[in-house]
């Protein structure tokens, strides 16, 4: 292979990068996706403990840890279905499509869960929570104070346009370093005479 | 130093992140969940009062651990630059990395089946030596060929 036509090679457009971050973005949506109406139902259906470790809270570090590692194995995927030779920023691009997709897709399954088949879904998590703040052993102001922060977040995030603004740039973000990372674990080095 | 613009466009973007994640009372405001700082990191941490730092007497946008991975990333990034010139044998970087990760698990592991309990100062460090060893460990695709390391 000649100089021009790696050269050529290493130039994709995002019709190069889409499979891979469609199929790695799709997978772990659907898992952060399942990951949280488990945690979700579990929470519904627990008695209050007045513990700080409820399954929602659960559900957050697992849905984080796990969707920031999608950049990394978008990268992977890119590196073994369509080219392994890679540059640093093309990484950063799958990455943070890859948190992108994430999102977008999240969002869109959520909807439709709270659509089509439950619609108390949202409030039936915000009954649960509060019953379990309730039971929590701290000064009342403390419980009222959780509990209006709860509200609130409830009341302005739930849009379906106001969840992908405001979750792309944060995830995006984290999947573009671990897209970084991929790049250094998984893409061909450069060889240099 | 390579890809410059890609170095300065992440630390533009960590930056903010950090600025963002410090809540409400950093921009002028009394709250942070609710707020447009707090919305951005809805999906990606729990925002529990207890677990989270004040900031102007406002509770900050994430809870300590997250705070301490953005700043650990924002430091780490930071260092990247001196470590292009400065590092160029085989410094065990990966190693390090792998070491933040386990020590989390073990962190998280421990406090949650009560074998210990931690701080949010402690889950603050915890999670600023995971954020640093992440940008620390893609330094080697920032220098000049001459430099490049591997493990």
């Amino acid at each position: 292979m000649n100089e021009e036509e790696i050269k050529q090679e290493e130039n994709f457009s995002f019709n190069d990068y889409w499979p891979s971050v469609g199929i790695v973005g799709t997978i772990f949506s659907l898992i952060s996706f399942v990951v949280g109406l488990f945690f979700g139902y579990q929470q519904i259906n627990s008695e209050p403990t007045g513990s700080f470790f409820s399954p929602i809270m659960l559900s957050g570090v697992v849905v984080c840890l796990v969707t920031a590692v999608a950049g990394l194995l978008a990268v992977w995927h890119f590196t073994r279905e369509v080219s392994p030779k890679l540059k640093l920023g093309q990484g950063a691009i799958i990455g943070f499509l890859t948190g992108a997709v994430i999102v977008v897709i999240s969002v869109i399954l959520n909807e439709l869960w709270i659509m089509l088949i439950d619609p108390e879904y949202t409030q039936k998590i915000m009954d649960s929570t509060i019953a379990n703040i309730e039971a929590m052993d701290m000064p009342d102001s403390a419980k009222d104070d959780m509990i209006d922060a709860m509200a609130d977040s409830m009341e302005t995030g739930q849009s379906f346009f106001r969840q992908i603004f405001w979750g792309i740039p944060v995830t995006g973000l984290l999947n573009l370093i671990t897209g970084l990372l991929g790049v250094k674990f998984f893409a061909e080095k450069e060889e240099t005479f | 130093m390579k890809h410059k613009m890609l170095y300065f466009t992440v630390l533009g973007a960590l930056i903010c992140l950090v600025l963002i994640s410090l809540g409400g009372g950093f921009w002028g405001a009394e709250k942070s969940i609710g707020h447009w700082t707090g919305n951005m990191f809805r999906g990606v941490c729990h925002q529990l009062p207890d677990r989270s730092f004040m900031f102007n007497d406002v509770q900050m946008a994430v809870n300590s651990r997250c705070f301490g991975i953005f700043s650990g990333l924002l430091s780490g990034w930071i260092l990247i630059a001196a470590a292009v010139f400065l590092m160029n044998k085989k410094y065990p970087i990966l190693w390090f990395l792998l070491l933040a990760v386990i020590i989390q698990i073990i962190d998280y592991s421990g406090n949650l089946f009560q074998l210990w309990e931690n701080t949010n100062h402690s889950r603050a460090v915890l999670g600023w030596v995971l954020g640093l060893a992440a940008s620390l460990a893609v330094f080697d695709q920032f220098q000049t060929d001459n430099k490049s390391t591997k493990l």
